[in-house]
Formats: structure tokens, C-alpha cells, sequence
């Protein structure tokens, strides 16, 4: 008798998880749905070729590369090659200068340390955005602005970027400071340290820094909008399409901007996915610990 | 191969923390120091002033006569292993040891040589190709040693190399550092909190608390002199009784009387007593659970009953109370006890101990210090 | 407030308990706040004595100095070349000599424009052989602004680095008096790399954040207290000039500006709905961000890789496309209102963007669309690193799921991530993408036309800022200011927040 009712209670058990397993695969997969369905709905929206503007269905009624045609006749390619430099100057140059300030925050203890992290921190509170007036123009007055926007915003984009040495200051924390100690005591200096030491071992949050930093620019709108405004040959990806969605142009570009969104998407994404790995490192290391 | 000397060696954080006060010591050239002591202790903090990891707040290091305090960590000589290895975990133990000769931009086949040679002499041969995560405690013990013995540095500093081992393992690698010593033939100076590796390791030990110095002297000369109570307690395990009682002077002799007992300070204890005319008093009484015996009833000795008994194997160590409820720790060896004595060795049986006037240490209950040091 | 011990605290009930720690914690704010000020005196009478502390010490070297010591207060680096040092005692002469060369001749016609902020305005000028007016620029209230302020930093530098000198200079002659060697070209060169080597890491960054984040914000403080807009550009048209408070006292008036409402009931709406939002969106986003983290974690759950790069995925692509397109599906015509009047399930289409209330809940949510995988990415690294067997240990004591994950789960991740939540709560309050690129601010706050800029009923202060400065009076006085109050509300919080917080004031704590 006793026997059967601790089965029975196991078996309680047993179901009640089960049930709760489903539940939770039914959750996971209505969220599933619900996070990608906007990027399927853009990748047919993109093949569409019977009508340029929004409709009330999805399934392209007649299929077509229309719109990648289109985009190649559009001023995209120029948009798409000015963010592409930009990325990529950016992922040089911010990851320089992110791992020379938080390796530096994060080894060296000297007596200004403590008054410029705290510094860093009030400057941040103020909003970058206050800064684009000026800056906009002392880049007019260099010449960097709308045609020439593209060092213009490799610029201002990368010169402040050592303002966001957290992350990356988490992540060297947590690599022992003996190891910097025992390669002092065998004859290393400071920067055979850094590169030969510690370097090797931040692998990881190299390539987080190298990504997030290439990737940023892709979604960079205000600056670059301020930067470039009015001269198309400057835009960047985010303010050349933003253009194409407002209300005069929208009827007329809307599945241009899906086909655009694609050609965009995909390859960021699928360097993101390939170095996922260390992405998550560095958000789940760094980021929290701050 | 180098003397150090450091000379009012102060370390002070943040203007008003003293990590270490006013160390004075003076270490021969191939002299084994070690500095023990509870953590906190600034023992550390001396072995990394001295190896230029830490800033020396006041003071001066010298190595081989010569003023340290502004150099580099190396540009002085020395060499290091550290608590937790810090080994390369990028590196194999091949370049992780032939890592502070490239630096050097020695030759590869000499630094070939010498890594060999390293490597065997500490048994690693076989795994120089290995990356350190695939190594046991133990080898990646002998990899940070070798790593410190092709550096031909003048000192060698440990910061508690053993700490991370298992005990077996502790025990194991402490002879081996004994016979790399021999091997080395080098100033050592090496920091535990373990008071056993620094009495078996040790030419001299230098016994710190709270950033003093409490007392620096042969393994000898610490366990059988100890300079006052912190000491006493620290040096030797199970550690040393501590009961508070009275010094009586009747007829120029000098007596001790713990628990209602009376027992005579004799031997060169009773004569320094009396050299020295100290004069009766409260004391502090000191003795070592292997100097208390266990005996028959009789005047002088102390009744109490046994709470606990460990058994160690060679020893017995009996927690016993006295009447008064003091707690005393008695270790006897067991080869002196009969089957039928051990048998009666029970929580709860009642006992007499006593202990010999040579073997006490009297310390000022005040000051702590001891009454004859 | 009665503070209790520890033990009476522990027979409160649990209400007393709650009850409790929300007063105290109200309570502390003020404190925290005084603490803050009376620490500022403490500071303020450090400074002044460091100053006074400086000033004595220049003169005693210079009474007490040789004579290398006394040319070097006026010829700066004269010292450390006398003394064999060149490399150094050259950098300091090239820097005075560029110093006293950029104050002659511009630095000190910069400064000297400062306080008027330049006097002649373009002119029209006549031109005798092309028989037209033509316009001439004069005086550039901007450039003087800027380069005024440049110059100023310039003569903190040269201050500083003149005290650097005389230090040195005083050092040196201890150092030989005492008998040891200054350190040689080589050994300064040397320690580049090595002891100093954070002064070589930091020079780089540095550099930039000092002239592209520091500059323009000193800057754009002192452009709060002007009339600098669209109309006074300081350059092709008017000169602008310094207006005092003017600009806070508009932002502050209870006076209606043009039509509708006063700018500070404006400034008001629009700092709540931005707290409001800031808050919501930090919490939705964690708690649920966290509930997906836990669920995808769950013992027994199959494919937890594949969930996982599902929403990490969305993570890469760019936000502007995401947050365009999705902004577009909600739109009037958008295919979700076509599709549902498609299918007859709406007559009207839903005001997704036209609506206030609408238009603020849907932000939100599609802000949690946005969010979560990043924050499921987070508290899965935190989730996973809480020990095993505190919940064996709960389960053991009887606790159940739900028990689980409020004495254990919540309060573990609340502790390791309050430093997060502050920067996310604040980040939130300037997430400009989001709101901009969803609704613009849409939809148009009737009541605020007054107001500069065309202001929403989605508007955050950020967004606020940015429309005013592109509009097309671009009232950069008042981007100005409202950017200061921007900096004042987030400092606020932090400031509360840290002192409230013990777990965010120790650095250390979190290493």
C-alpha cells in the first residue's frame, strides 16, 4: 500500500514535468516564431516584384529579383561601400584603443586611475548626441562633412571609443595578475607583457571587440545622418534607406528597402553567427561585471 | 648567490594602512629564510617588496649590497614561484621555462640545454610538450620551480609554493625542495603559513604577525625559546598549553601552581628564574602536549578527565578538562602505552598528567613576552 | 526614522520587515545627497589647500634652487638639459615655445573675444570692378567660442606642465645631492615601455576622448548660456552672444511659448513618459529576458543550442533595419492592419503609431522584441554560474520552483547585475534608435507646438534634443540645455543609486 503511493507520487512527479517540458517548448517555439518572423517576412517581401509598396499578404504573388536590381541601380552601392570602410576602419581602430585603455585600467594602478575612471563615468552621463552640433562643425570646417563624410565619421566615430573600455576591463580582470608578475620577474617588460602574455591569453575579447565595433556602424543612423545630410554620396546604409521609407518615397521604395535589408543582414549575420562563440564570451565575461 | 638585506622596510597603503612595519633583517648568501606567519600577516608583502612586485613604502632592499628599491622586478636578480603557479597557460612547459631566456635572446640550443637539464632534474622530461591545464598540481608545481631554477638568479623567492598541493603531496614536494636546495646551492627565501614547512625547510625563521616581526631564529631556537606567547603558540602542533596561574619563590626555589598543583620550575629554568630575580607573580605557564605525561595520583600531579582522543597512529592526542574546565591537549606516543592502558583511554575516564619544570615556558601575562628570553 | 538592531529586526513580520527597508531606503536618499555635498566642501578645501601647497613650494625651490633650477622658471627645461637630461628638458622647451608662438599670435585674440563673443557681423561690401555687393565675413562668434575654449585648456596645459618643470628641477637636485643618478635619455626612453607604460597606452585614447567628447561638451555647457540657434549661427548671419540665463529660465517658465502649454509642462511631460519608459523597458526586458534565459536552461529541455542562436541571431542584424521594418508592418497601411481588415477582423486599422497610449505600449513591446536575446545572453552566463548546490541545498530545505527562484535565483542575480541595471536604466533613457526610428516621436503632441521641435507624445529627452537641432530654427541653446538637464537627471539617479546600493560602490567586490 505504502509502496504504491510513493509510486504514485514519483509518477506525479514524472508528469508533472513532463508537462511542464511541453509547455515550455510550445513557449519556446511561439517565441521562436515570433523573432524571426519579421526577418522571413522581409527576405519574400524582397522577391515581390508584382507591387512596390506594403500589401496585406506575404507571399509574393509573383517572384523576381526586381528589387536587388533595382538596389543596384540605386545609390546603395555606394552607401553599402562607405559603411563597409567604415566598419572596417572602425574595427581597427576601436579595438586599439578599447584594449589600451581597459588593459591599462585593468593592470596598472597609478594615481590618476581612480579620478579618470570616475571622470569617464560623469562624461558619460551626458548625452553624445550634444556633442554632434560642434562636431559637425569642425568636420564642415575640415572639409569631412556630407560628400566626405566617411573619415569624417571613422573620426569621431572611433576617437572617443576609449570611453567604453567596461567590457573588455571586465574580461582582462579576470586573467590572474601573476601571470603579468611572473613574466616581470622573468625580464619582461611591460610591453612584452602586453603582447606576449596577456595578448595571446584575450583572445576572446579581442574578436568581441574586433565584432562589436564592425558591426556598430551598420546601425549607426543620427551621427551619420547629421554628418552626410543632404548629399546621398556620403550616406551611409542606416540613413540611405531610412530615406527610402519616408512618406513620399515609401510607395515607391518599400520592397527595395526589404531587398536592401537582406543584402545588408546577411553578411553581418553570418560573421556574427561564426564568431557567436566569443560574442557570448565577451557579453556574459564583461559586460555584467563592468 | 647574494646576501639581502632589508633595512626599516615599511609598506603602507593608501596613506594610512601599515601592512609592514619596520622590517629589519639581515639574510646570509645561500641562507634558507622563511617568513611565516597567519595570512594577513605581511609575510607576502615583504617577499614582494623585496621581489619588486610591490613598491617599498620606506626603507631599503638591498641584494648583494647593492640598493634595489627603484629597479625592475628583473633587473634584480631574482627569481620567483608563485602560489598559484602563474604558469603560461598559452604556452607549453618547454617555452613557459625557456620563457625568461628568450628574453634574454640566449641561443637556442643553450636555452635547449638548460631546460633539459631542468627538466630532468625535476622528473618533468616527458611532459615538456604539454600545455599547462594538462598537468597535475604536482608537475605544474616542478614546471613553475624549473621555470625559476633557469633564471641562475641570486635569490630564489616562494610565495607559499605548496599551498594548492594535497597533503600527501605537500609532504613529498617539501623534500624535494630540501634537495634542490642542496642542488641549487642559492639564497632561498620562501613564505608559508604552514609552521611545519618552515621548521623542516628552514636555516632561519622569521615569525611575523600584524606586520611585525615577532621573532626571527633557528627552527631550534623558536620551538625551544620561543620570545613570547604568539610565538609559543604558533611554533608546534598540537600547540602549546597556555594556563594562567601564579609564580611563587619559597626558599629560593621557584614553583608554579596550575590547577591546585605546586610543581617546581627546575633545571636551567629555575636557575635562569633566579639569575635573572624575577619576581613572583601571575604568569602565563606554557607547556607543549608532548611534554605532559600522564601519571598516578600524587601530590603535585593534576587530575582531569578525558573529553576526546584522537588517535594519529604513532601518537594519541587526549583533549582532557581539568577541574576547573580548562581544556589541555596531552600527545603521547603510542608505543609507551599498554593494550590494557589504551583500552582505558575512553571519553570520560579520569586521569592524572604532570609535566617537569625543564619543560615549561613562563610568559608575562601582560606583556606576553617571555620571562626569560 | 527608528533604527532597529539586528535582532529586532529579525522579529518584525514580514510586512513590518518590507515596510522597513523601503523607508529606510527613502530615507538614505537625502543622506546619500547630503553626503554628496558635504563632501564636495571636504573637496573644495582640499583643492584650495593643495593650491596654497603648490604656491609655497614654487617659491621655496626658486629661494631655495641653483641656478639651473632658477633659469628653468623662466626658460622651462633648462634644468634637465643642464643636468644631461636633453630629450626631456627639449620636449618642454619646443612645448613653451609653441605655447608662447600660438598665444601671440592667435590664442591671445581668441581669448581677448571671449566675453563679447566677436563684435562685427558679416557686412555687405561694395565691390567697384564687379560693380556688386558682396558679402564679407567678419568676426565668427562659433570659431571664437571654440577656439577660446581650446586656448583655455591650452594655458591649464602650459600651467601645468611649468609646475612639472620646476618639480622636476627641484627633484633633480635632491636626487644629486643625495648622491644617485637621474635617469638617463635612454632609461626615460626605456620605461616608455615599461614602468610608464600606461602613459604610452593612454596617450591614444586619451587624446581623443579629451578633444572629440571633452571639448565639444565644455563647449556646449557655454552654449546653453548663449543665443547660438539657426538664426544666430555667429557666422553667415548674426553673430550670437552670451545671454546668461535666458535659456534655462525659458525651458523653466510656466509661461506659455507661442500656443498651448508652458515649455516647462512640456519639459515635464516629456522627462516623465522618458523615466516612465526608461523603467519599463529596463524591467520587461530583464524579467523577461531572464524568464526565456530560464526556461531555455531548464534540465530535460532538447536543443538548447538551437534556441538559443534563434534569438542571438537577431542580435546581428542592425537595428535600423529591424526596427524600420517592423515600425512599417505596424504602420496605418502597414500588413498588419491590411491583413486583418483582410480578414475582416478590424474595420478601422488599429492606431498602432496614431494614438498616445497605443503608441507607447507598442514601443515598449517591440523594445522587448528587441531586447530580450541580449538579455537572455546575459543572465544565461550569470544563471549558469550560480552553484548547484545552493538549490540542492533549497530543495532539500523544501522549497519549490517558485521558492526557488525568489530566495535564491533573484536576489543571486540582482546583486551581480545591479551595476547593469543602473548603466541599462540609464542607457534607456537615451535609447534614441528605438524611439526614433519606430515612431519619430509620432504621434504629435498638439499641446506642445509651442515647444521647439515638433514634439511626440514618444518622445524622449534624447530625441527631443536631436529634433530641435535639426529643425529648421535648430535651437542649439536650447539642445543645450535640455542635454545639461539630460546629464542632471541621470547623475541624480546614479548618484541616489550608488549610495544607496552597497554592492556597486566596491569596484573590487565584483573581481
Amino acid at each position: 500500500m505504502k509502496k504504491n503511493e510513493t509510486a504514485k507520487r514519483h509518477m506525479g512527479l514524472r508528469a508533472l514535468n513532463r508537462a511542464s517540458n511541453t509547455a515550455i517548448y510550445i513557449l519556446l517555439i511561439i517565441i521562436s516564431i515570433i523573432w524571426l518572423i519579421p526577418f522571413v517576412f522581409i527576405v519574400l517581401q524582397s522577391f515581390r516584384v508584382e507591387s512596390t509598396y506594403q500589401v496585406g499578404y506575404v507571399i509574393p504573388h509573383q517572384w523576381g529579383l526586381q528589387n536587388y536590381i533595382n538596389l543596384w541601380n540605386s545609390d546603395f552601392k555606394r552607401w553599402y561601400l562607405n559603411t563597409f570602410i567604415i566598419a572596417l576602419a572602425s574595427a581597427v581602430l576601436v579595438t586599439v584603443i578599447q584594449l589600451c585603455m581597459s588593459y591599462t585600467l585593468s593592470r596598472f594602478r597609478f594615481k590618476l586611475r581612480g579620478p579618470l575612471m570616475r571622470f569617464m563615468l560623469i562624461l558619460g552621463m551626458f548625452p553624445g548626441m550634444l556633442t554632434m552640433i560642434i562636431l559637425y562643425r569642425v568636420l564642415a570646417d575640415l572639409g569631412l562633412t556630407q560628400a566626405n563624410a566617411v573619415p569624417g565619421l571613422i573620426l569621431v566615430g572611433c576617437a572617443s571609443s576609449g570611453m567604453g573600455y567596461y567590457v573588455s576591463k571586465g574580461f582582462f580582470d579576470t586573467i590572474p595578475k601573476s601571470l603579468d608578475e611572473a613574466a616581470r620577474v622573468d625580464g619582461a617588460t611591460r610591453l612584452q607583457v602586453l603582447y606576449k602574455i596577456i595578448l595571446p591569453l584575450a583572445k576572446p575579447i579581442v574578436i568581441y571587440t574586433i565584432l562589436t565595433a564592425f558591426m556598430g556602424p551598420w546601425g549607426d543612423y543620427v551621427f551619420a545622418r547629421y554628418v552626410a545630410f543632404g548629399t546621398s554620396a556620403g550616406y551611409n546604409v542606416a540613413v540611405g534607406m531610412y530615406s527610402w521609407l519616408t512618406n513620399d518615397q515609401i510607395a515607391r521604395m518599400y520592397t527595395t528597402f526589404c531587398a536592401g535589408g537582406v543584402i545588408v543582414a546577411v553578411p553581418v549575420t553570418i560573421l556574427f553567427l561564426c564568431l557567436q562563440k566569443y560574442y557570448v564570451e565577451g557579453v556574459t565575461g564583461g559586460a555584467v561585471k563592468g | 648567490m647574494a646576501s639581502v638585506k632589508l633595512t626599516n622596510v615599511k609598506k603602507i597603503y593608501d596613506k594610512n594602512v601599515v601592512a609592514v612595519h619596520d622590517f629589519n633583517l639581515d639574510i646570509k648568501d645561500k641562507e634558507f629564510v622563511v617568513f611565516v606567519g597567519p595570512s594577513g600577516c605581511g609575510k607576502s608583502t615583504t617577499l614582494r617588496m623585496i621581489a619588486g612586485l610591490e613598491e617599498i613604502s620606506e626603507g631599503t632592499v638591498e641584494i648583494d649590497g647593492e640598493v634595489v628599491n627603484d629597479l625592475q622586478p628583473k633587473d634584480r636578480g631574482i627569481a620567483m614561484v608563485f602560489q598559484n603557479y602563474a604558469l603560461y597557460p598559452h604556452m607549453s612547459v618547454y617555452d613557459n621555462i625557456a620563457f625568461s631566456l628568450r628574453l634574454k635572446k640566449i641561443p637556442e640550443d643553450v636555452i635547449y640545454e638548460k631546460v633539459t637539464k631542468a627538466a630532468e632534474i625535476l622528473g618533468i622530461t616527458e611532459y615538456l610538450m604539454r600545455k599547462p591545464r594538462a598537468l597535475s598540481g604536482g608537475q605544474r608545481q616542478r614546471v613553475a620551480i624549473g621555470r625559476a631554477m633557469v633564471r641562475d638568479s641570486k635569490v630564489f623567492l616562494m610565495d607559499e609554493p605548496l599551498s594548492n598541493l594535497d597533503a600527501k603531496l605537500r609532504n613529498q614536494m617539501r623534500a624535494e625542495i630540501i634537495l634542490l636546495r642542496q642542488k641549487l646551492d642559492t639564497t632561498f627565501i620562501y613564505v608559508t603559513h604552514d609552521q611545519t614547512e618552515a621548521m623542516t625547510l628552514a636555516d632561519r625563521i622569521v615569525i611575523m604577525k600584524d606586520g611585525f616581526i615577532m621573532q626571527v631564529g633557528s627552527p631550534d631556537e623558536v620551538f625551544d625559546m620561543p620570545d613570547n606567547l604568539f610565538v609559543a603558540e604558533f611554533i608546534g602542533a598540537p600547540k602549546m598549553n597556555i594556563v594562567k596561574t601564579q609564580l611563587v619563590l619559597e626558599g629560593g626555589k621557584y614553583y608554579v601552581t596550575p590547577f591546585g598543583a605546586k610543581i617546581p620550575v627546575d633545571g636551567d629554568k629555575g636557575k635562569a628564574l633566579s639569575d635573572r630575580k624575577i619576581k613572583p607573580g601571575p604568569v602565563l605557564l606554557g607547556v607543549r602536549p608532548e611534554h605532559i605525561e600522564l601519571a598516578k595520583a600524587a601530590d603535585h600531579a593534576i587530575p582531569c578527565t578525558l573529553v576526546v582522543d584522537e588517535m594519529m597512529g604513532s601518537e594519541l592526542h587526549l583533549h582532557v578538562d581539568t577541574e576547573d574546565g580548562s581544556r589541555l591537549i596531552v600527545r603521547v606516543p603510542t608505543l609507551d602505552l599498554s593494550k590494557e592502558e589504551r583500552k582505558q583511554l575512553v571519553a570520560g575516564a579520569k586521569l592524572h598528567i604532570t609535566f617537569e619544570g625543564k619543560a615549561m615556558h613562563l610568559f608575562d601575562p601582560e606583556t606576553e613576552k617571555n620571562l626569560l628570553a | 526614522m527608528k533604527q532597529y538592531s539586528d535582532l529586532e529586526f529579525l522579529r518584525l513580520s514580514k510586512w513590518q520587515k518590507f515596510v522597513y527597508r523601503l523607508v529606510s531606503f527613502f530615507c538614505s536618499i537625502p543622506r546619500a545627497i547630503g553626503r554628496f555635498f558635504k563632501n564636495i566642501g571636504g573637496y573644495i578645501k582640499k583643492a584650495a589647500l593643495a593650491v596654497v601647497n603648490e604656491l609655497r613650494d614654487i617659491g621655496v625651490t626658486f629661494v631655495h634652487g641653483d641656478w639651473k633650477t632658477k633659469v628653468s622658471y623662466v626658460v622651462m627645461g633648462f634644468g634637465n638639459m643642464a643636468r644631461g637630461q636633453v630629450l626631456r628638458g627639449l620636449l618642454f622647451l619646443i612645448f613653451e615655445v609653441v605655447f608662447i608662438f600660438y598665444m601671440i599670435t592667435a590664442g591671445g585674440h581668441w581669448m581677448s573675444m571671449l566675453p563679447s563673443l566677436g563684435k562685427v557681423g558679416p557686412t555687405q561690401e561694395y565691390d567697384a570692378i564687379l560693380d556688386t555687393y558682396t558679402t564679407v565675413y567678419n568676426d565668427n562668434s562659433f570659431k571664437i567660442l571654440l577656439y577660446g575654449v581650446l586656448t583655455i585648456f591650452f594655458i591649464v596645459a602650459f600651467i601645468y606642465t611649468w609646475r612639472l618643470n620646476v618639480k622636476q628641477n627641484k627633484l633633480a637636485e635632491q636626487f644629486l645631492k643625495s648622491g644617485k643618478k637621474l635617469k638617463s635619455d635612454k632609461d626615460d626612453l626605456r620605461s616608455m615601455v615599461d614602468e610608464q607604460f600606461y602613459k604610452t597606452l593612454l596617450a591614444l585614447p586619451l587624446t581623443g576622448i579629451l578633444v572629440f567628447t571633452v571639448l565639444p561638451i565644455v563647449f556646449m555647457i557655454l552654449v546653453a548660456f548663449t543665443n547660438y540657434d539657426g538664426a544666430h549661427n555667429g557666422f553667415s548671419n548674426n553673430l550670437f552672444t552670451w545671454v546668461g540665463l535666458d535659456n534655462f529660465n525659458t525651458l523653466f517658465s510656466w509661461k506659455s511659448a507661442g500656443g498651448g502649454q508652458s515649455y516647462s509642462a512640456t519639459f515635464g511631460e516629456i522627462l516623465a513618459w522618458t523615466l516612465i519608459w526608461a523603467f519599463l523597458a529596463t524591467f520587461t526586458n530583464y524579467f523577461l529576458g531572464m524568464f526565456v534565459a530560464m526556461m531555455i536552461n531548464k534540465k530535460g529541455i532538447h536543443l538548447k543550442k538551437m534556441w538559443r542562436t534563434i534569438l542571438v541571431m537577431t542580435v546581428a542584424i542592425p537595428q535600423f533595419i529591424s526596427l524600420l521594418y517592423v515600425s512599417k508592418m505596424f504602420a496605418r497601411n502597414g500588413l498588419i492592419n491590411l491583413t486583418l481588415l483582410d480578414w475582416g477582423w478590424i474595420k478601422q486599422p488599429l492606431p498602432f503609431w496614431e494614438d498616445a497610449t497605443w503608441a507607447r505600449i507598442s514601443v515598449i513591446l517591440i523594445n522587448v522584441w528587441i531586447g530580450i536575446p541580449y538579455l537572455m545572453l546575459i543572465t544565461t552566463g550569470i544563471l549558469m554560474n550560480i552553484p548547484a548546490d545552493l538549490y540542492e541545498s533549497a530543495r532539500i530545505d523544501g522549497a519549490n520552483a517558485w521558492q526557488q527562484y525568489t530566495k535564491i535565483t533573484l536576489p543571486y542575480m540582482l546583486f551581480i547585475t545591479g551595476p547593469y541595471l543602473l548603466t541599462s536604466f540609464t542607457g534607456n533613457m537615451n535609447n534614441f534608435n528605438v524611439i526614433y526610428l519606430l515612431t519619430g516621436g509620432a504621434p504629435t503632441n498638439p499641446a506642445a507646438s509651442g515647444a521647439a521641435g515638433s514634439v511626440g507624445y514618444t518622445d524622449l529627452l534624447i530625441t527631443w534634443l536631436f529634433k530641435i537641432t535639426t529643425g529648421a530654427e535648430s535651437q542649439y541653446y536650447l539642445a543645450s540645455v535640455v542635454g545639461i538637464m539630460v546629464f542632471v537627471v541621470v547623475a541624480l539617479i546614479s548618484l541616489v543609486v550608488y549610495n544607496v546600493l552597497p554592492s556597486i560602490k566596491n569596484e573590487e567586490d565584483f573581481q
